[in-house]
């Protein structure tokens, strides 16, 4: 991959999982994504990264349509995305999400969190969620926690449930909106190994997030945000070691 | 991990036991209520009076009351300070039963037994369509106590559409208690047991034609029992007393539920005319007093409505007590739902639940929970308010009471009654409370 930080030429792997071009966003008066066009690969693991009110958590809750956008395209697998129901269907069935804050449904158990969506959406058997739902807990160790609620475990596993209930859905693309930033440190190794493992599998990711060494090990390529607008985006190696703008490199330093 | 650095191992302390005070009764009363000259002047103070109080009161209602008695004059005569409670204990049967006729009165007793009954089962977990038993019990059970109280020929007198649900009634109720010993034996339950049967004729929707199968089958020779017999007819107007007013009660209480769940989702909608319309009942409602509404409910509520489709009284009213419990329960409602985070909604939105899954799922039973305290307080003023209803001359327990006083042999007689209908109410209310905080204590347990 020749080394390039501008957009429009940067090359990118024929199959095309997500497509943005010339999405503006903005909160009231305030410009909150500024062009931004951007091209994600099927299997393709991005990391986005800047510093905080940047935009990096509004581009990709644009991509699943928790946040609204005035302008611009997002197409999904050649699918352009309008706001209406089978948009909306289509983008929730490909796309799963892992929040900051987990979101999990504090009123079910571990296991009914997982199996609520394949039992009312999927229309599968309680007995097939069942397995579907412990196969994926068992993946991410946490098999034996199943009967506890939310509030009975700690925010790493909560995490983890997190993750297991957004693939239940099989999804073909993951997002991530900063999965770590509310753990203590002892907890983010746990969620970031889970992560590392599905990226091995596979999936489309696009993960934003401070850690870079996480970036480095698994990331296809880092896009770098400031103010709304993509800086630079490029592999791990190039972004992280040898940033060609003076904003990336300064909040590089402050963070590694 | 690596030991050979040198580093000292950490072992953790052993955990103690905390120090108990083992202060004696008599220390932590002198601790407690005589530490200084001022408190035990007020504690002192405090056991004259309530002293005092309780005596007077046990004398009037214990000591000095009269039991037996024919008339007022006699307890009078006998006892003039105390409480003539043989006037409340002969007209004991109208509290409770109004001017039900006394021969029919199991009628009224059968139906309460069977109200209760039918929520019995929800205490096992391992019953099938265990979900039914709240719904059933809202939507199909008043439709057989309806039939049981008002009698008359089954099909006749209550309209065809009616018996049929009644024979639905009490096919459903059959069926939930097959089940339930069926559970408690540890064998398959009714509809597994025809499931052979119906997936051989059917190749779709096994399940719901299994229970549709079994429940029509217990339906139908309920309804063959139910059309051979005739229950003496007992008009709505002798209906009354605690009877009435639960009556009213238990139906304001359920709908309020559901009526409060749509106003405030209604008024949290971005659709203008359905916000607006939501708003506009919930305030018009609430600034309104509940007198008002019950004299609009009966005088009003004709002229709206054509004037072939003749409502009683009762409806009425209950049509009036539903609107205005319903409001006040949205706000409680509105309350529970800005409780929860918008992180809630935003999961269940990635998950890809729609709007109405999104509530019935994820937001309505947390809002719920959390609002336990406040959705029972509404229960217990609901339950209170319903004595309202004597104004407009519904003969409830309220109005059964006043009519004693009014009661050529007892004449005069006020205190008595009121202070029954006291008692009976703290009795109903109070273990409606105890009840609320053992459901929250319940909840909290086992999700922290």
């Amino acid at each position: 991959m020749t080394l390039q930080n501008h957009l429009a030429t940067a090359p990118v792997p024929p199959a095309r999982a997500i497509e943005i071009s010339g999405l503006n966003k903005w909160y009231g008066a305030h410009h909150v994504l500024r062009d931004i066009s951007l091209n994600v690969a099927e299997t393709e693991i991005m990391v986005v990264c800047g510093p905080s009110g940047s935009g990096k958590s509004t581009l990709i809750r644009c991509l699943n349509h928790l946040e609204e956008y005035q302008e611009g395209h997002i197409s999904v697998f050649g699918n352009a995305l309008q706001r209406d129901s089978q948009s909306e269907r289509f983008i929730h069935q490909t796309m799963g999400m892992v929040f900051q804050n987990f979101n999990l449904f504090p009123h079910l158990s571990v296991l009914q969190n997982c199996t609520l969506g394949l039992t009312w959406l999927r229309k599968k058997s309680e007995r097939e969620a069942r397995d579907i739902a412990m196969s994926l807990l068992d993946r991410v160790g946490i098999a034996d926690l199943a009967h506890r609620f939310p509030g009975q475990i700690s925010g790493g596993q909560q995490q983890r449930v997190a993750i297991s209930r957004s693939l239940a859905m099989d999804p073909k693309i993951m997002l991530f909106d900063e999965p770590t930033s509310a753990l203590d440190p002892e907890m983010v190794k746990e969620v970031l190994d889970v992560m590392v493992n599905l990226a091995k599998t596979g999936m489309t990711m696009v993960c934003v997030t401070h850690e870079m060494q996480f970036a480095r090990q698994v990331a296809d390529r880092v896009v770098f945000m400031q103010d709304g607008e993509i800086v630079e985006v490029g592999p791990p190696e190039q972004v992280l070691l040898n940033p060609q703008w003076d904003r990336t490199r300064e909040f590089l330093d402050h963070i590694l | 991990m690596n030991n050979d650095a040198g580093l000292k191992q950490f072992v953790a302390k052993p955990a103690r036991v905390p120090p108990h005070n083992d202060q004696s009764l008599v220390r932590r009363i002198h601790s407690r209520c005589f530490n200084t000259p001022g408190n035990s002047v007020l504690t002192i103070a405090v056991i004259i009076l309530a002293w005092y109080i309780i005596r007077s009161a046990l004398d009037w209602a214990v000591f000095d009351a009269m039991w037996n008695a024919d008339t007022r004059r006699e307890c009078l005569n006998i006892s003039p300070n105390g409480a003539c409670w043989a006037g409340v204990i002969s007209w004991f049967n109208g509290l409770i039963y109004g001017r039900y006729p006394a021969d029919q009165q199991w009628r009224v007793d059968l139906g309460f037994i069977l109200a209760v009954m039918w929520l019995f089962p929800l205490m096992s977990k391992k019953i099938a369509y265990r979900n039914f038993i709240l719904v059933s019990w809202i939507g199909l059970y008043p439709f057989f106590g309806a039939y049981l109280f008002l009698g008359g020929e089954f099909g006749a007198e209550v309209g065809i559409i009616h018996a049929l649900f009644t024979s639905l009634a009490a096919g459903f109720f059959i069926l939930l208690y097959a089940n339930w010993l069926l559970a408690a034996l540890n064998q398959p339950d009714l509809c597994e047991r025809v499931r052979p049967l119906v997936a051989w004729l059917f190749p779709r929707g096994i399940q719901v034609i299994c229970l549709l199968v079994v429940w029509g089958a217990l339906s139908l020779p309920v309804a063959l029992i139910l059309s051979q017999m005739a229950l003496e007819p007992v008009a709505i107007e002798r209906w009354g007393g605690l009877f009435l007013t639960l009556i009213i009660a238990t139906f304001a209480i359920t709908m309020s539920i559901p009526i409060g769940v749509v106003l405030a989702l209604g008024r949290q909608s971005k659709l203008p005319v359905i916000h607006w319309m939501s708003l506009l009942t919930i305030e018009l409602v609430r600034a309104v007093p509940l007198i008002t509404v019950l004299f609009m409910a009966v005088t009003l509520l004709p002229i709206f409505l054509p004037s072939d489709m003749e409502l009683d009284k009762l409806s009425q009213v209950l049509f009036a007590v539903c609107i205005f419990s319903g409001a006040y329960m949205a706000e409680n409602i509105r309350g529970g739902l800005q409780a929860i985070p918008r992180g809630q909604y935003e999961a269940a939105q990635s998950l890809g639940l729609g709007y109405s899954m999104t509530m019935l799922l994820i937001v309505l039973p947390q809002a719920l929970r959390l609002m336990i305290p406040n959705i029972m307080t509404s229960f217990i003023s609901i339950l209170k308010d319903t004595t309202l209803v004597s104004i407009i001359g519904l003969f409830d327990i309220m109005l059964m009471a006043r009519n004693i006083a009014n009661d050529k042999d007892w004449i005069g007689l006020h205190t008595e009654p009121i202070a029954m209908i006291s008692i009976l109410f703290f009795i109903i209310c109070y273990s409606m409370s105890q009840y609320s905080l053992n459901l929250e204590k319940r909840l909290k347990a086992d999700r922290s």
